[in-house]
């Protein structure tokens, strides 16, 4: 009787433990494979000189750390790092700023809601080469609308991409204006959540439209905020795809972010030991960078 | 109860695993070129890799025929420059590969030869016939063995503006100097338009740009030992001269530099065949780049070859059949055709012939440009040479950096490169 009673006991016991493991198990060994996997060897190449094609059937040498003292030496790579610090803060800044802007103007409607948000998402709806591309267009400096626009109002007119005064603004204003509807869309949905009560009891202690924003809104939507900021760090960190097109990272490294100088001084001449080891200071720098946020979420 | 169903639900995710990972290798089609059975063959399929534009848009064009009457079927990836030299180079340490017949820069010639990505043609069969221009051979063998076939006959010349030439007083033959191009240009730019245009961008466009310039001032990038020499009184002058064109117009991208030629608002720029296809009444034309720097200078080759060229992919699963293709391509009367879509073949009797020349005299300048042009070092090295090179040109360019300060500091990096 004892004995049944003891095995009833631990049954439940051991069952509460080694199930969820094993539910756990199938994505644990996903992640291994698709994360763990990637940058273990990310790692291990980074102390090496591998070029993919040169080293297709030969080993390639160990060159210790090699990698990453040309890395840190090379003036082109510190201008890639400032650049992207610089290029993150200023766009996160903005996006946040003009997103929560544009989530509260487009909360505060009584009508046309749903025309707004769709018409303000379509840009973040456009994939980003279609985005430079239609940007190149624009800012052609001779077939460009935006030039034309310009010389007929008589303002003075730049070769938008080539010029190093404008190259950096340029970029930047595309990046934002392509992100500003996702942060738009993550605030607009926490503002959703805020409960009209809280308005309701705020007005009747006589709160302002701005005490309002600061005392009911901002605490309701911290945590979207938050969020929001995270993601778009990480994102922009990894900036790519509109540099390499607009301007290659030129002029004279102007634009040049880590990810572009990674893909003309290692990927694109297949030195992926190179490559790797810039790849392990970026992923270093972006935790650091959402170091913040990921000890919060962990508290 | 629990147990069991976790023990069930483990069994089933490795077994969904082992399925997944455990289905029969797909069996490739044999090659059909010669067909053995008397049932129809399925068509083969053939991957074309080449590159975007009008290089690979002549292709296309010339693939509906070969596809009838050799029952295939070709899938065409059209990729940039880097995209083109990626994929082809990442695909080459596959045994079975993706592609059978690439589009190759000349540039990428010793990469892809020392790294066994193309097939050998001569080995195939294949040989080079005479009217074939033979300076644009050069560039695709590796001693007396052939790799590649020059297809399009990429050469730099000169575009220009018919009205912005004329109003400096000039007639397109006339420009036989660089002197003749600093004039127009100083006259272009007092007249409110842009003298001459230099092409901005990736490190690879910047040097090409500039070594006609630098080939006329008896300069070289590197030495007999492909040791590089970018820190010269010979490179430095080039450079200065080149900067000083540059004052007098702007830096560009190619489509804006065809626009800014085009509608009159340059007179000069550098350019390449591919780019733009005058016709009699265009405002635009090509004529040869000047071969001397002033009236008393000896004549020099200043035409840089940027030919593109066609090859085979070693680890093809269909060898046969695509130097069919390749030499299907490559006859005379496919390359004929491929000029009303703004083809330049390597063929003498297709550029020469007088139809072709009425509808476009251009091709008459480029047929002498692709006789005495100059390819571009034939070294593994070369795509990393010109990142480095290309963009401590810009610094100085865009006057970031000191000419001598953005030499030296190329000329260390690239002698830590070729060491």
């Amino acid at each position: 009787m004892k004995s049944t009673a003891l095995r009833s006991n631990r049954a439940p016991h051991l069952g509460e433990r080694t199930f969820p493991r094993l539910m756990l198990a199938p994505t644990l060994v996903v992640m291994a494979v698709l994360t763990a996997y990637p940058l273990i060897f990310t790692f291990f190449y980074s102390f090496t000189n591998y070029n993919y094609l040169k080293h297709a059937n030969k080993a390639s040498d160990f060159i210790l750390f090699e990698n990453y003292i040309d890395l840190l030496q090379d003036g082109y790579f510190r201008q890639a790092v400032l650049n992207t610090i610089k290029f993150t803060l200023l766009a996160v800044v903005l996006e946040v700023l003009l997103g929560l802007l544009v989530a509260v103007f487009i909360n505060s409607l009584k009508r046309g809601q749903k025309v707004m948000r769709t018409l303000i998402l379509l840009p973040y709806l456009l994939p980003a080469v279609t985005v430079a591309l239609s940007w190149r267009m624009m800012l052609s400096p001779n077939y460009g609308i935006i030039n034309q626009f310009l010389e007929g109002l008589g303002l003075p007119v730049y070769n938008w991409f080539m010029d190093t005064k404008t190259a950096f603004g340029t970029v930047l204003l595309i990046d934002v204006w392509q992100n500003i509807p996702f942060v738009f869309l993550l605030l607009y949905a926490s503002l959703q959540s805020v409960s009209h009560d809280q308005y309701e009891a705020a007005r009747i202690d006589g709160a302002g439209v701005v005490q309002q924003f600061f005392y009911v809104t901002l605490p309701n939507i911290k945590n979207g905020l938050a969020l929001c900021t995270l993601l778009r760090i990480i994102d922009t960190f990894r900036l790519f795809e509109k540099v390499n097109i607009l301007t290659g990272g030129g002029p004279a490294g102007t634009t040049s972010t880590i990810t572009q100088y990674l893909y003309t001084y290692g990927i694109k001449n297949l030195n992926f030991g190179f490559g790797s080891a810039g790849a392990i200071v970026m992923t270093l720098l972006v935790l650091i960078l959402s170091s913040f946020y990921i000890k919060r979420a962990i508290q | 109860m629990k147990k069991l169903f976790a023990l069930l639900l483990a069994m089933v995710m490795v077994l969904s695993l082992t399925a997944c990972g455990g289905g029969k290798k797909e069996e490739k089609p044999a090659d059909t070129s010669t067909p053995t059975t008397e049932q129809p063959a399925a068509p083969t399929k053939l991957t074309l890799i080449l590159r975007g534009g009008t290089y690979g848009e002549v292709i296309k064009a010339a693939l509906p025929a070969f596809e009838a009457e050799n029952n295939v079927t070709c899938e065409v990836l059209d990729l940039s420059f880097d995209d083109l030299h990626s994929k082809i180079a990442l695909d080459a340490v596959n045994k079975e590969g993706a592609y059978d017949l690439c589009m190759v820069d000349g540039s990428w010639m010793a990469e892809f030869t020392a790294n066994n990505v193309l097939a050998n043609l001569s080995e195939m069969g294949y040989s080079f016939d005479d009217d074939i221009i033979e300076a644009t051979t050069a560039i695709c063998t590796v001693g007396d063995d052939i790799y590649l076939a020059p297809y399009f006959g990429n050469v730099t010349v000169m575009l220009y503006n018919k009205q912005l030439i004329a109003d400096a007083g000039y007639e397109p033959a006339d420009i036989d100097t660089f002197a003749d191009l600093m004039e127009i240009a100083k006259k272009t730019n007092a007249a409110g338009k842009k003298g001459f245009l230099i092409r901005g961008g990736s490190g690879d466009n910047i040097v090409s740009d500039f070594i006609p310039h630098l080939l006329v001032h008896g300069g070289w990038v590197v030495d007999e030992n492909n040791q590089p020499t970018v820190n010269t009184p010979e490179f430095k002058a080039a450079f200065q001269n080149y900067i000083d064109l540059y004052k007098l117009g702007a830096t560009m991208d190619k489509d804006d530099i065809v626009a800014a030629i085009d509608n009159g608002d340059a007179a000069l720029a550098q350019g390449w065949p591919g780019w733009y296809v005058p016709s009699a009444d265009s405002n635009a034309n090509y004529t040869v780049i000047p071969t001397k720097l002033d009236d008393s200078d000896a004549a020099k080759n200043t035409s840089m070859y940027g030919v593109w060229t066609i090859g085979i992919c070693n680890n093809s699963q269909n060898k046969e059949l695509t130097l069919k293709l390749l030499e299907y391509l490559m006859d005379p009367e496919t390359q004929l055709a491929s000029i009303d879509l703004g083809g330049v073949p390597c063929r003498t009797s297709c550029l020469l012939n007088k139809d072709v020349l009425a509808k476009y005299p251009h091709l008459e300048t480029v047929h002498g440009a692709l006789q005495a042009g100059v390819y571009r070092p034939v070294i593994e090295e070369w795509a990393e040479f010109t990142n480095i090179l290309g963009t401590e040109m810009d610094a100085v360019i865009q006057g970031t950096k000191t000419m001598d300060d953005g030499l030296a500091a190329a000329q260390t990096a690239l002698e830590k490169l070729m060491k």
